[in-house]
């Protein structure tokens, strides 16, 4: 039971980081930008909020710098696919090298080589009283603040989209952008602002491993999960919902694949660091019936 | 305008955005540069200058060029159709191990060179291709988007270098990181002075791409399918196919480039190579490719001057102590503003 209980607790930790991760990749999608800088933003945030919280001691400016450099990806990416209409894949990619060189550099103009590495501050926890002494229940309630910022982010993104006026009008923008623009709704300044709030999460995800999980920066953290991501929200239709359900999924195989590589000794490692590359690939074949994409996703839009 | 004069000011065009992106790129630099505090100047000049300085600069510009050609194809031939193979590095890596793995174990047969080296760039060329082709084939049934395939694919093959790197029959007991033991004398290709013989190879696929997109049926097809989906499929180009050639081209492609760095270079399997002035080839070979609109025919000046930029990266490191990451950086932000040109000013080639 224990360790079921410690086993889901693990599990947790990374669902955070996929599902903040792929609710911000679905947001901005569902007002028809497809952003495939995840990994870019992850890698900057990680290194930025990592910075922020060694420097100031405080876990919350951490991940708010976190935040602050995903939303200046964001604007970034907005700014120019918005202005010039360059297509978004070429965007995004250059954003990830972008993103992945400026991880290094920030940390190596900051920090520099040191004998011990730095260690972040602590982030805070919340345990609730009763629930989380009880085993398995509290594998998902005794854990960091970031963790029910995920829960609540999860359930924001799925009552807006679905049950707010604002949220419909939103999705008809990634459903039909003209259709959105001639009953009156600014589709520019929607996708702004969905690319840019949605960044942010990504680079709270980002921000989150150095934080909270290694507690400290090293080259290339993020290692494909910002890639993952886009999978998952992919996955899940960017649907809020369906993205926590990926989100876990995709941790329970990561977190399964470590802990099978310690046990077994039959088959090489290396498969199972493979593990959940491979069944990224092999979940999208086979839900490709329930797989959608918003029309408009990927595609720019310019009144004429 | 009469022909003639379209294709002169076509020409014109791109010149005009070449220089522009040239100058971008000497200013992005010189102001990460000088922001961090070093001598402009200096660093300006050791960048341009270090390839052409030293023998010992322009083998290592060589060096570099070459598997920065093959990545660079690798991105280029699924560009074309507007896919994006991102694994360009996978598909290095796949074929290098590949031709290690066959390699190692013809070795004890004693071959000579002039079959094993044609047999295991062959090796490269299929393995790298396959690898690739995963990616196209999930495209054309599965309509997953090659970038997160193709990414996938490239943890996928790094971990299996590792596997290969590390399993007794291969690895190099003396080894403590994942090495292979050295291949025969035989499968190793030799140097003219400084200069690796796989220019050779490098060569002979400039020609091969120039011929295939330029002369034949199928690069007629890819080509025709990148400008116009529909208008192509009216006159029977089966859309599904293009998109497997043409990954199987762009991976085949990196594939050789990863067989020549492990038969021409290193001699043996190392864990993740492929790599230079901090990132992997297949990186940069997208950033090669998006500076020339991936058309394939500038490719090799492109990734001439891609290298002669990485060896004065290098250089600034080592005397100035300028982080490898400015350069890096820097190019992630010329190829945007390229781009961005581009689609405002450019003609004919959006």
């Amino acid at each position: 039971m224990a360790f079921i209980t410690s086993f889901i607790e693990s599990v947790l930790v990374y669902t955070t980081v996929y599902t903040l991760a792929s609710l911000g990749i679905l947001i901005s999608g569902r007002t028809g930008i497809f952003n495939v800088a995840g990994e870019g933003i992850m890698l900057a945030s990680a290194s930025a909020g990592f910075l922020a919280a060694f420097l100031s001691g405080s876990w919350l400016i951490g991940f708010l710098a976190g935040a602050l450099m995903g939303a200046f990806f964001g604007l970034i990416l907005a700014f120019v696919h918005e202005t010039f209409k360059v297509n978004q894949f070429i965007l995004g990619i250059c954003l990830v090298i972008f993103g992945s060189g400026l991880s290094d550099l920030l940390y190596k103009l900051v920090i520099g080589v040191r004998l011990s590495a730095p260690i972040a501050p602590d982030t805070l926890r919340i345990t609730i009283p009763f629930l989380s002494k009880v085993p398995i229940i509290s594998g998902f309630l005794n854990h960091d603040v970031i963790v029910y910022f995920m829960y609540a982010a999860t359930f924001t993104a799925w009552w807006f989209f679905y049950r707010t006026k604002i949220g419909l009008e939103t999705r008809a923008i990634g459903e039909n952008p003209k259709a959105a623009d001639v009953v009156g709704i600014n589709v520019s300044r929607r996708r702004y602002l969905a690319t840019i709030i949605g960044s942010s999460l990504i680079g709270i995800a980002g921000a989150y491993l150095t934080i909270a999980i290694t507690k400290t920066y090293s080259p290339d953290i993020s290692a494909g999960r910002g890639f993952m991501a886009v999978g998952i929200a992919i996955f899940a239709s960017w649907k809020p919902q369906r993205a926590i359900l990926g989100g876990f999924i995709f941790a329970f195989i990561e977190v399964m694949s470590f802990q099978l590589q310690i046990i077994s000794d039959k088959i090489p490692y290396q498969f199972f660091l493979m593990l959940p590359f491979i069944s990224i690939l092999v979940i999208m074949v086979v839900f490709k019936k329930h797989i959608e994409f918003p029309a408009s996703v990927g595609k720019p839009y310019s009144r004429e | 305008m009469t022909q003639k004069n379209k294709a002169y000011s076509l020409i014109l065009n791109n010149l005009i955005i070449y220089g522009i992106a040239i100058i971008l790129a000497l200013g992005v630099i010189s102001i990460f540069v000088a922001i961090l505090g070093y001598n402009v100047w200096d660093a300006l000049r050791t960048l341009l200058t270090t390839s052409f300085k030293s023998s010992f600069g322009f083998s290592e510009t060589i060096k570099k060029a070459i598997p920065l050609l093959f990545a660079t194809y690798a991105f280029t031939i699924p560009f074309m159709i507007k896919f994006f193979n991102i694994g360009g590095w996978g598909q290095m890596l796949f074929g290098g191990t590949m031709t290690v793995v066959v390699g190692l174990t013809l070795g004890p047969l004693g071959l000579p060179a002039i079959i094993m080296i044609p047999l295991l760039l062959l090796v490269g060329i299929v393995s790298g291709g396959v690898f690739a082709l995963v990616a196209g084939f999930l495209k054309a049934k599965y309509n997953i988007n090659p970038i997160i395939s193709t990414i996938m694919l490239n943890f996928i093959a790094y971990q299996f270098v590792n596997f290969i790197a590390t399993s007794d029959a291969f690895k190099d007991p003396l080894e403590g990181h994942p090495i292979t033991q050295k291949l025969s004398e035989s499968s190793l290709m030799g140097f003219f002075g400084e200069i690796p013989a796989s220019i050779i190879v490098a060569f002979i696929a400039i020609i091969f791409v120039y011929l295939v997109m330029k002369r034949t049926r199928l690069g007629f097809e890819i080509t025709s399918v990148g400008q116009n989906l529909i208008a192509s499929q009216t006159y029977g180009i089966n859309f599904s196919k293009t998109i497997m050639v043409a990954f199987f081209i762009g991976g085949a492609l990196a594939g050789i480039g990863g067989s020549l760095e492990v038969i021409n270079i290193h001699g043996k399997l190392i864990e993740g190579f492929a790599k230079t002035s901090g990132a992997q080839f297949g990186i940069f070979g997208v950033l090669t490719s998006l500076v020339v609109a991936g058309n394939p025919l500038a490719v090799p000046f492109a990734a001439f001057f891609m290298s002669v930029l990485l060896v004065g990266a290098d250089s600034l490191q080592r005397t100035m102590q300028v982080p490898v990451e400015v350069v890096f950086l820097s190019q992630a932000i010329i190829v945007m503003f390229v781009v961005i040109i581009r689609e405002k000013y450019g003609k004919g080639n959006k």
